[in-house]
């Protein structure tokens, strides 16, 4: 799954010029995450077209990069985050920052990570049964 | 007290001192300094058109940039096993500004630091203070060995460390602090934090400011933290010319005393190069007389500045420069510290991850200098991790800090968001009014 990584400095109304921008390329923000220092920040989305996003917004003077994430399905049960950590914990897969899905009609709930080992993640997702999104299924 | 006589001469008697030096002066640079001779034969002047003071006007000036482009030592007119001693201040980019002094120099550097600090009060009973960083920089090698020679105690304390510099003052009952006027003010607050009050727990009566300028509002901000009769002078001078020495002000307050039978003042407009009348503000144009390793003539300070010719109450007759008023170029004075714009452009434009724009803002924080350089962000694989442009930001602050011996706060901003300017570009914001 597709991640886009804006830079925003950290001030009022920095974040809203970004999703604003968005709104008007009608590109719908799937999941938002924020990491921020007191000066800047990384805004991180899922967006149902990345590249349509990323053109707009580096038209508009922004710094944005596309990235490749791992999307898994969570089931709708209690303890289920603390149960996908852990599985990816006892298979040594080592987590950047995880965040979740603001909307999602009716489906199952979506939890957005960022390893530095897709390739390893993936095996260890598929074997333990664990949905993973892709794209296409946004 | 008035170190030497030719700080009182008449008029009339010190000008033949100034023109015989100066005569001599030019001969010798034609002489053995080729960049110069080269610069003479352009200008189409001999050494034997000098015949009264005003001829100097037909010398060529020397600029700060002559420097650089016969780094490091091409201006010197002594051969290496002459030299003494080398300084080294900043350079308009990355190569330092190197000066270098011959025995005979350094005497007359020494001697010149000498009538200044008796010209601030000092005397042989002080115990000093030298809160310059000691270093290549001139300030504080130039200040100790000056106070040395009229019999004053020093001690060499370098800056920053500022608790251990209250417990100096203190224990050591010390009488005379030379620093930069900010570092003084912050230190007396520091000293007043501490519970102590300058006046009536510490013996300190007399400073010797330089490094930087003193505004008026600076002095009397100065009584309020370290006692009504706290006695603050500022003091002036620059490596390229010898380094602090050059002037000083006398307990009169009216002006720094240049030391005119070493050095010959001129104000020209900067632009037009033109020389000005006495009394008319414009940049100081300084010709060294006598140096022997460095000897410098017309030398283009940068400083805005006025002189005052009257003879002064204190029973000096040199001729006094008014407080420095800004300068002709865009040079920055940081902690007391020279920094150029383009020195931190040098280092900005190695870092391929940023931009070639940026903007400078300087403001005095607790009574330090604090400057903030922005940045715009271009590299899109920064945006990985926070950790990489954390890592930017470090890498940034650590060429700064080599090229300046500074430390700076650097923000970085999203493309596009810095000012575009045509021509002359104004990126830098000074907050410091009045100094304070
Ligand atoms: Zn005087």
């Amino acid at each position: 799954m597709k991640q886009i990584s804006v830079f925003v400095e950290n001030r009022p109304g920095s974040l809203m010029e970004v999703t604003s921008r968005l709104t008007e390329a009608e590109v719908n923000i799937r999941a938002v995450a924020s990491f921020d220092t007191p000066e800047f920040g990384i805004l991180r989305m899922v967006v149902d077209d990345p590249q349509k996003a990323k053109q707009e917004l580096t038209r508009l003077g922004f710094v944005v990069r596309i990235y490749e994430v791992m999307g898994v399905e969570l089931q709708d049960e209690k303890g289920n985050l603390n149960h996908m950590l852990s599985i990816l914990a006892d298979g040594q897969i080592n987590v950047n920052y995880i965040y979740s899905f603001v909307i999602r009609e009716q489906k199952a709930p979506v939890m957005v990570f960022s390893t530095d080992d897709m390739e390893k993640a993936k095996e260890i997702l598929t074997k333990a049964g664990v949905k993973i999104v892709t794209d296409e299924e946004l | 007290m008035i170190w030497a006589k030719e700080e009182t001469l008449p008029r009339k008697e010190l000008e033949m001192i100034q023109l015989e030096k100066l005569k001599k002066t030019v001969a010798y640079i034609y002489e053995r300094v080729a960049p110069y001779r080269g610069k003479m034969d352009r200008a189409g002047v001999k050494p034997e058109d000098i015949q009264t003071l005003s001829d100097l006007r037909r010398l060529p000036f020397t600029y700060k940039k002559d420097f650089r482009d016969n780094y490091p030592m091409g201006l010197f007119a002594v051969d290496k096993k002459e030299l003494v001693r080398f300084h080294a201040s900043s350079g308009t980019t990355g190569k330092p500004t190197v000066v270098g002094y011959t025995k005979n120099d350094l005497e007359m550097w020494l001697g010149n630091v000498a009538r200044i600090a008796c010209m601030g009060g000092a005397s042989a009973q002080d115990i000093v203070q030298l809160s310059f960083g000691y270093g290549t920089f001139t300030g504080a090698l130039g200040l100790h060995g000056g106070l040395e020679k009229i019999g004053a105690a020093v001690i060499p304390m370098s800056s920053g460390n500022t608790k251990k510099q209250i417990m100096f003052l203190k224990d050591m009952g010390v009488t005379l602090l030379v620093a930069t006027p900010s570092y003084a003010l912050h230190l007396g607050e520091e000293i007043r934090k501490s519970g102590l009050d300058p006046e009536t727990d510490l013996s300190v009566r007399i400073g010797l400011f330089g490094g930087e300028g003193m505004t008026e509002a600076m002095r009397e901000e100065m009584h309020r933290i370290w006692g009504k009769d706290f006695l603050c002078t500022q003091n002036y001078g620059l490596s390229e010319l010898c380094g602090p020495g050059v002037a000083g002000e006398c307990q009169e307050l009216c002006g720094m005393h240049i030391n005119e039978d070493w050095f010959i003042p001129e104000i020209i407009d900067p632009k037009t190069e033109e020389v000005l009348p006495p009394g008319e503000r414009g940049e100081l144009v300084v010709t060294c007389l006598g140096k022997e390793a460095l000897p410098l003539v017309r030398y283009r300070t940068g400083d805005m500045t006025r002189l005052f010719y009257e003879p002064c109450k204190c029973g000096r007759t040199t001729v006094r420069m008014e407080n420095l008023s800004g300068r002709a170029d865009d040079m920055l004075v940081i902690r007391g510290v020279n920094v150029f714009p383009t020195q931190i452009e040098e280092v900005l434009l190695s870092i391929e991850e940023i931009g070639p724009h940026y903007e400078i803002l300087v403001e005095r924080k607790n009574r330090l200098d604090v400057m903030t350089i922005t940045v715009e962000l271009i590299d899109d694989r920064l945006l990985d991790s926070y950790s990489k442009l954390s890592e930017l930001e470090q890498r940034i602050k650590a060429g700064l800090k080599s090229q300046l011996g500074l430390a700076t706060q650097i923000r970085l901003v999203a493309p596009y968001s810095l000012q575009r300017f045509e021509g002359k570009a104004k990126r830098i914001k000074d907050l410091r009014k009045d100094g304070l």
